[in-house]
């Protein structure tokens, strides 16, 4: 009974952790956007993922990290990969999406259905990962 | 005569409609029969594909930990629009190749290799440019 009452609990700081980030990155985005720092405007959302990306963490239908482009410069596939790479990066990061249930980095320019994918656990570094958690 | 046959025929009708109603029943329940063995072997296929996905030897202890780091976002956004240009100064900057014989050659391999490393990390490469000031005496 109390373990049930413990994985509900978990289950809604998780949901709570997930929208923060979200909602922590739109905010750096937009200040940085407005600031002049930034000459495209981010933004990321929750999408399903890729079926094939999956790993043992993964949240049903809201597996995927997507940054997406809303205005300003129409982003290069340059600059799309650049963008996924500096994610990809992040350790910190990356070990944080993985944990809370991501588990494909998704970057879309504003216009299009065109973006590119990338599997987190192939990133997460894990054995990095295991010896800091001891 | 007549009604007879009529008789006959009436009796012919309901024996085909009983034949025809039992078919259909066997028919249903071998659909229902098939029905319930594909979702048996999607189920079974989907709990072996979950045994096999990566870090499922990791108990959700271990990760808790990383669910609560604190990420910089504004570093983050930083690294994405102006880490490529400050990477290109700094590694242009302090290029070992500029200190060969120099006291402070082994200082420069140094840096420039924090700098190779960290190329998307816009704070440490502020900080390794403030480094490069100090102990490689440059001016940017």
């Amino acid at each position: 009974m109390w373990y049930k009452i413990i994985v509900i609990i978990d289950w809604f700081g998780e949901m709570s952790e997930r929208h923060r980030l979200i909602r922590d990155f739109n905010r750096a985005a937009k200040t940085s956007f407005i600031n002049g720092r930034a000459p495209t405007l981010l933004e990321t959302k929750i999408t399903t993922g890729e079926s094939d990306y999956r790993h043992a963490f993964s949240k049903f239908l809201g597996g995927g990290f997507r940054i997406k482009a809303l205005s300003g410069k129409p982003l290069e596939r340059d600059e799309m990969i650049e963008i996924g790479k500096v994610v990809l990066d992040n350790e910190e990061l990356v070990r944080k999406l993985i944990a809370l249930g991501w588990d494909t980095l998704e970057v879309h320019d504003s216009k299009g259905f065109n973006g590119l994918k990338w599997a987190l656990k192939k990133h997460a570094n894990i054995g990095g990962y295991l010896k800091q958690s001891e | 005569m007549i009604p007879i046959l009529l008789f006959q025929t009436d009796t012919m009708k309901v024996a085909t409609l009983q034949t025809l109603n039992s078919i259909w029943i066997l028919f249903w329940f071998w659909l229902a029969i098939i029905e319930f063995a594909i979702i048996l072997f999607l189920l079974i296929r989907e709990k072996k594909r979950n045994t096999n996905l990566a870090f499922s030897d990791l108990t959700k202890d271990i990760v808790k930990k990383s669910k609560t780091t604190t990420i910089n976002m504004d570093n983050l956004m930083n690294s994405i629009n102006s880490s490529g240009e400050l990477y290109k100064e700094l590694s242009r900057k302090c290029h070992p190749d500029k200190f060969v014989n120099m006291p402070n050659q082994k200082n420069a391999e140094e840096i420039f290799q924090e700098i190779s490393k960290n190329k998307r990390n816009f704070e440490k490469l502020l900080s390794l440019k403030q480094r490069a000031m100090n102990e490689l005496n440059l001016n940017f």
